[in-house]
């Protein structure tokens, strides 16, 4: 290597460590902000405007019925999502690893295109199709709208951990006597556990986090993302960012533990 | 089919075919059909419908002009006006009577199949759908430039160590909910909020305008969807085998080389999957605009289409409205297929 080609290197290593510390910092700073402005007792929220370090916006929050209600519905919403995607999204795994390349590509691509759709779109056409049969907006048609794109994830969740599946087992199985419903029982939905676990997870959150679906599909009743949408649009009050550190906290937790237990998965495994 | 039984027995067959049939069309095709249907007609009021109401209208003010006129000959004696008072009654219950026969006629909107729910789009919303789209694309392309350095460099440059801690750095502010990264945008960019703060502090004359001029929208969407580029470009570049790039550095190729005759090509699956999520994500969004614009700045698109269902309960309208933004996102992914040659199966992992 000469040492003009190394010298340029060292310097466009330079020229990217920068860029990455301003791309970082364009990621954080709004949302130290967000989470500093939650502990000054002025409001509209400000970080700039400073009138002391409050607590009170913490005692304000617990107090809001709107938003613990909020709570509530949201995690009826996440159940009831999580009880329909489930089952959708494995039989889709189930039939897509059994068919022919054309048939499964086709059904596949049908599967999967709510997850390119716009949101919106999901909840509106959700709300007109159930209205045929005068079912009108609610926690309920949240749960469909929902689930027809989060069943899909689910689906890809499964379809991964399908694809490094020994169907020799099932096979062996099969021919020693063991009954379908066996076999499905005792070999496939064991083997399926985890995915099973990450897929309610994921489906979850997305439940819990989804707002441009939901919007169109909830009525006149509300969850937490909603009510915090309609708050934000009329007057800032700083209980929006007690929300939010809650969130932060919570995400950077949860991310953290996430890394934390795959590096010593790695660890185990050195050949990974 | 066949196949779907051998593996699974008839009880579990059928479940799963069963599930997966509800799933595609109750919730995936049902719902796309009903909403195309309903963008394909409207109620209108019948031809005969709108003859008589103008005839009533016509007939009111008649009617009300003979009363007023019966009430000044009231208790009158002169003879020719007592004729005239006669000949008014008389045609003053005439044209009840004929009142009361046009407003029992069944004057109920009709259903008309019609496309004009697409056609009639005003001037106004017609620029709103082609400035939205317009933003849309250029949030993909700033998010594109953005982010192909950060996924690059997450990927192929940075120690094992540092590049968890860069994909950490880059999942927290993505799981983070999309409302609440905007909501620290709204506070950044309010009136009186941190960005006008520290520029009056350096001396501008007074504080700038930024929801209301439709900024706020644009730099909160950037903010908001520029993470969906990361992750599959990251993607790709890490199955990248490295050699490749070292090769080519070997043979004398520049940096700029490298990236548009290596790197490049080998991520074209993560750069095609990224600007669809992207580009729908914007054109789709309506958090964004919801909370940014407050009611001052001029709509996104998809406010047009909430305000048609929950404003003026016109939802036909607002079904063709939806289906238009469906269409222009159907035409983005296939544009996107064709221009980085990828098929379904890559798109969708």
């Amino acid at each position: 290597m000469s040492s003009t080609a190394s010298s340029s290197s060292s310097a466009s290593r330079v020229v990217l460590s920068v860029y990455m510390a301003l791309f970082f910092g364009y990621l954080f700073l709004p949302l130290i902000l967000m989470v500093a402005a939650g502990f000054n007792s002025y409001s509209p929220p400000s970080v700039t405007q400073w009138q002391g370090f409050s607590l009170r916006w913490f005692s304000e929050l617990a107090a809001d019925e709107r938003i613990l209600q909020g709570i509530v519905n949201s995690v009826i919403v996440a159940t009831g999502v999580i009880a329909v995607s489930l089952p959708l999204g494995l039989s889709g795994a189930l039939l897509l690893s059994r068919l022919d390349a054309r048939t499964g590509s086709l059904l596949y691509g049908v599967l999967v295109s709510p997850v390119l759709t716009p949101g919106i779109i999901l909840g509106i056409s959700t709300l007109i199709f159930w209205r045929q049969v005068d079912v009108g907006g609610g926690l309920g048609l949240t749960v469909m709208a929902q689930s027809t794109f989060i069943a899909a994830y689910c689906m890809l969740m499964f379809m991964a951990r399908l694809q490094r599946q020994d169907t020799s087992l099932e096979e062996a199985a099969l021919d020693l006597g063991a009954t379908h419903l066996q076999v499905f029982r005792r070999i496939t939905l064991p083997f399926l556990r985890p995915a099973m676990l990450s897929a309610a997870v994921i489906a979850f959150l997305q439940s819990i986090e989804n707002y441009n679906t939901t919007v169109f599909s909830i009525g006149a009743s509300h969850t937490l993302v909603t009510e915090i949408g309609s708050r934000m649009r009329f007057g800032l009050t700083p209980v929006v960012n007690i929300i939010g550190l809650l969130f932060v906290v919570t995400t950077v937790v949860v991310a953290v533990l996430y890394v934390l237990l795959r590096q010593r998965e790695r660890a185990r495994t050195p050949a990974g | 089919m066949n196949a779907v039984y051998r593996s699974y027995g008839p009880l579990l067959g059928t479940i799963i075919l069963l599930g997966v049939a509800v799933w595609t069309l109750a919730m995936i095709i049902g719902p796309q059909v009903f909403m195309v249907e309903q963008s394909l007609w409207r109620l209108e009021q019948p031809d005969s419908a709108v003859t008589a109401g103008m005839r009533i209208e016509e007939l009111n003010n008649a009617l009300s002009l003979a009363q007023y006129d019966l009430g000044t000959l009231d208790g009158a004696t002169e003879p020719d006006k007592v004729a005239e008072r006669e000949k008014l009654a008389r045609s003053v219950s005439e044209m009840e009577q004929e009142l009361s026969t046009l407003q029992g006629q069944d004057t109920a909107p009709v259903k008309v199949y019609t496309i004009g729910n697409y056609t009639e789009m005003s001037g106004y919303h017609a620029e709103i759908f082609v400035k939205t789209i317009g933003a849309s694309l250029l949030v993909t392309l700033i998010a594109f430039a953005v982010c192909y350095p950060v996924a690059y460099a997450a990927a192929k440059l940075a120690k094992p160590q540092r590049a968890a801690l860069i994909l950490l750095g880059l999942v927290i502010p993505y799981a983070i909910n999309e409302l609440l990264r905007v909501f620290a945008w709204l506070m950044i960019l309010d009136y009186q909020g941190v960005a006008n703060s520290v520029l009056l502090w350096l001396g501008l004359p007074e504080p700038i305008r930024f929801l209301d001029s439709g900024i706020g929208v644009f730099v909160a969407m950037v903010y908001a969807y520029v993470l969906f580029m990361v992750f599959p470009i990251y993607n790709t570049i890490e199955t990248l085998d490295s050699n490749q790039i070292e090769a080519a550095r070997d043979l004398g190729a520049s940096t700029w080389k490298i990236h548009t005759r290596v790197v490049l090509p080998h991520a074209k699956p993560g750069i095609a999957v990224g600007s669809i999520m992207t580009f729908m994500l914007s054109a789709g969004s309506f958090s964004v605009p919801h909370i940014m614009t407050r009611g001052t700045a001029q709509p996104w698109f998809s406010q047009l289409i909430y305000s048609k269902f929950y404003d003026s309960f016109y939802w036909n309208q607002g079904a063709a409205y939806a289906f238009t933004l469906l269409l222009v996102c159907v035409a983005f992914i296939i544009i996107m297929m064709k221009v980085f040659k990828v098929g379904i199966r890559d798109i969708a992992k």
